[in-house]
């Protein structure tokens, strides 16, 4: 079966709430969230930090335009 | 038919109670048990009333399956299971739980009176108008006047339009010499893209173009973010696109009243990328799509040809190009490819014409202070444009962004008019395109610091108070409203469609989700959030409108009063060209200044002679764009 991953049409958006103790900290965890996913290829979309943690979402590219699309590999 | 309804919960049975009154208002006899009862009673309650369905609802989640589970052991130890049919509903309840448990279907809270009336009857049919929505495409722009109410503003822009017609009256340009090479040669393939693109280029188009068109053409050069699509990335597309369309089932996200529409824009650098972002944008609601080229494409004389997929922002402009893109839309969707700002606004709008747009985009005052392009060249460029989406019947909207410029929104406004007017000379239907945004002349005067509501209710309301067009504010609403935060942006543009909504107008352009995400290209989720976020807003309001303060009045009569006054200053000056030059639409200050694009490449001859497209060229033959139709 193709791998789901191949099929998002540009994008894969993680939202989540992260225990953290400043917004320096988050910007490291999420890093490292995305590294152990193996989603190298992110970016932090938007990052929330107050109180308890940070409110974040953060994007991995799957396809690009111009890119030579996974969705269109046979 | 006899039907019992049986809340399994402790207290609610409101949803149980919807759907008996809608039951009895379709003729069917309905029995409605109390809450807080065991299945056994349940199953008793069946036979004893002889009921031919029951409906079961569970208005809480927790455990819902194994609930289920156990409701079917029972009825079916009284032997009611497989006598009498059953369904059930409630919050955590869909049609495929219900149907992997046994059951003979299942509603959740978006069910639909006409799907469960499918349910009992047997019949999806009837449940086909909320299930299979039809779309048609509408006549759009709807039916307006296009009358000016007052004289004084009428006669300035009488005056201002026939000056600009006397102005260009013998004047031509590179742009619209290579429209009308390319009007002959798509006259002569009778529209076919295979046999357009298969044609060698001439010796005369190139002799129009810049140097970087001629090495496209010449030595297979692409500009540096662009690449060419592979026959095999077309064809596989196109399977994508079908295979779409075969599951596509249409969504309306107006309510009672059925404007505004939503547009969405697209132009993400790639056709093949716009192409399913179109799709993604349909299936949550999108009556219509707007083409976004490249700004450095709006700045070259000539177009290129063949599938090109750019890197960056904005989809290079191609006969191929829109081929592929009008093969992505439902047959439902309305399709604007705008023209209007650059070197190339004439051919252009040829392109869109011959590949059949609905619409087109032309504003000179924006693009020559705001968009790069000199005041001169966009004048004799826009209004062959604007012939040219006459003789194809294609509307064209007046986008009205150099607002975001800091040019004062009386100014943007009053160049719009003169567009408008000038298009109802020539014969065309102009759409004005407000923005409805919190831009930098508002903020710096501090006009939206209570609301972004008022405001914009003013803008709108003078526009209405002084000529009856057609208003599709964009492009995108709520612009500098917006931040990274997904619900938050997807909030306020709903909102600002709401405000169109309220306001009366024909359309509405949506942003996405990412409209202030500027690190990345934006996603198809992102857009499809924006139209969710709408429909629901939509849903929300109905028809009730949204009501200003009284402050809007005097903002009202204040905006009318400004507008005429450029107006008349515009209608003063020795022509509009010079106006342009002058500021009188937008200064330095304001943030305007003209561009410097096409500066001196006004031709004053007498217009050439339609030059179709000849056998012979010298030029030397491009390798063939890689195209295939299906």
């Amino acid at each position: 079966m193709t791998d789901a991953r191949n099929q998002i049409v540009d994008a894969l958006d993680i939202e989540s709430y992260l225990l953290c103790e400043s917004e320096a900290e988050a910007k490291t965890r999420i890093a490292q969230l995305m590294q152990s996913l193996g989603l190298a290829r992110h970016v932090i979309v938007s990052l929330d930090f107050n109180g308890p943690g940070a409110h974040f979402r953060v994007r991995a590219y799957m396809n690009q335009p111009g890119d030579h699309y996974t969705w269109l590999q046979p | 038919m006899k039907i019992l309804l049986a809340p399994l919960d402790p207290v609610h049975d409101a949803g149980l109670k919807l759907i008996r009154r809608k039951l009895e208002a379709l003729g069917y006899a309905c029995v409605l048990l109390p809450p807080d009862i065991t299945v056994e009673e349940i199953g008793e309650a069946a036979l004893r009333e002889n009921v031919e369905m029951i409906f079961i609802g569970r208005t809480v989640g927790y455990g819902v399956e194994q609930l289920f589970q156990r409701v079917k052991t029972v009825l079916t130890q009284q032997g009611v299971f497989g006598k009498i049919r059953v369904a059930i509903g409630g919050m955590a309840v869909n049609d495929e739980l219900a149907r992997r448990l046994g059951f003979e279907g299942g509603f959740g809270p978006r069910t639909r009176i006409e799907e469960i009336h499918a349910l009992v009857e047997r019949n999806p049919d009837l449940a086909r108008a909320v299930t299979h929505p039809v779309k048609d495409k509408p006549t759009f722009p709807y039916a307006h006047t296009y009358a000016v109410h007052c004289a004084e503003t009428r006669n300035y822009l009488d005056q201002i339009v026939d000056g600009i017609l006397d102005w260009v009256a013998d004047k031509t340009s590179p742009g619209i010499r290579r429209a009308h090479i390319t009007e002959a040669q798509l006259h002569e393939v009778q529209g076919s893209v295979e046999e357009y693109t298969a044609l060698p280029f001439t010796r005369e188009y190139l002799d129009q173009c810049d140097a970087a068109v001629g090495d496209f053409f010449q030595k297979n050069i692409c500009p540096p973010t662009v690449r060419q699509i592979t026959q095999d990335e077309v064809r596989a597309y196109l399977r994508r696109i079908e295979t779409a369309k075969k599951h596509f089932h249409p969504r309306v996200l107006q309510q009672d009243r059925k404007q505004p529409l939503v547009f969405v824009q697209y132009g993400t650098g790639c056709p093949l990328m716009d192409g399913m972002h179109i799709k993604v944008a349909e299936s949550a609601g999108a009556d219509g799509v707007l083409h976004f080229d490249p700004a450095w494409g709006a700045r070259t004389e000539g177009l290129m040809d063949g599938f090109l997929t750019n890197a960056e922002d904005g989809t290079p402009v191609t006969y191929a190009n829109l081929w592929l893109i009008k093969c992505s839309l439902d047959r439902a969707t309305l399709w604007s490819v705008r023209a209007h700002r650059g070197l190339n606004t004439p051919e252009i709008a040829v392109l869109a014409g011959f590949l059949g747009a609905d619409l087109t985009k032309i504003n000179i005052g924006y693009g020559s202070i705001c968009g790069g392009t000199d005041p001169a060249r966009l004048t004799v460029d826009g209004v062959e444009a604007m012939r040219i989406a006459v003789r194809h019947d294609m509307p064209f909207d007046i986008p009205t962004n150099e607002e975001l410029a800091g040019v004062p929104p009386h100014k943007a406004f009053a160049g719009m008019l003169i567009m408008a007017q000038l298009g109802r000379r020539l014969g065309a239907k102009p759409i004005l395109k407000p923005l409805l945004c919190h831009g930098p002349y508002i903020m710096v005067q501090g006009l939206m610091d209570q609301n972004y509501v008022d405001y914009n209710f003013a803008k709108i309301r003078a526009l209405q108070a002084l000529a009856d067009f057609p208003i599709w504010p964009g492009e995108p609403i709520g612009f500098m409203t917006h931040d990274e935060e997904k619900v938050r942006s997807a909030a306020t543009t709903a909102l600002h469609a709401e405000l169109g909504a309220s306001l009366g107008v024909d359309a509405v352009t949506t942003a996405s989700t990412d409209e202030a995400f500027s690190r990345g290209p934006i996603t198809s989720a992102g857009r499809a959030a924006a139209l969710h976020g709408i429909g629901e807003t939509f849903r929300f309001f109905g028809e009730t409108d949204l009501a200003p303060s009284p402050r809007v009045d005097a903002w009202t009569e204040e905006l009318t009063v400004q507008i005429r006054r450029t107006l008349k200053t515009v209608a003063a000056a020795p022509s509009f060209v010079e106006a342009l030059y002058a500021g009188l639409l937008g200064n330095k200050d304001d943030g305007a200044y003209p561009g410097r694009a096409g500066r001196d490449s006004v031709i004053t001859v007498a217009r050439p002679k339609k030059s179709g497209r000849p056998g012979a060229t010298s030029a030397k033959q491009r390798s063939a764009p890689a195209l295939t139709t299906p």
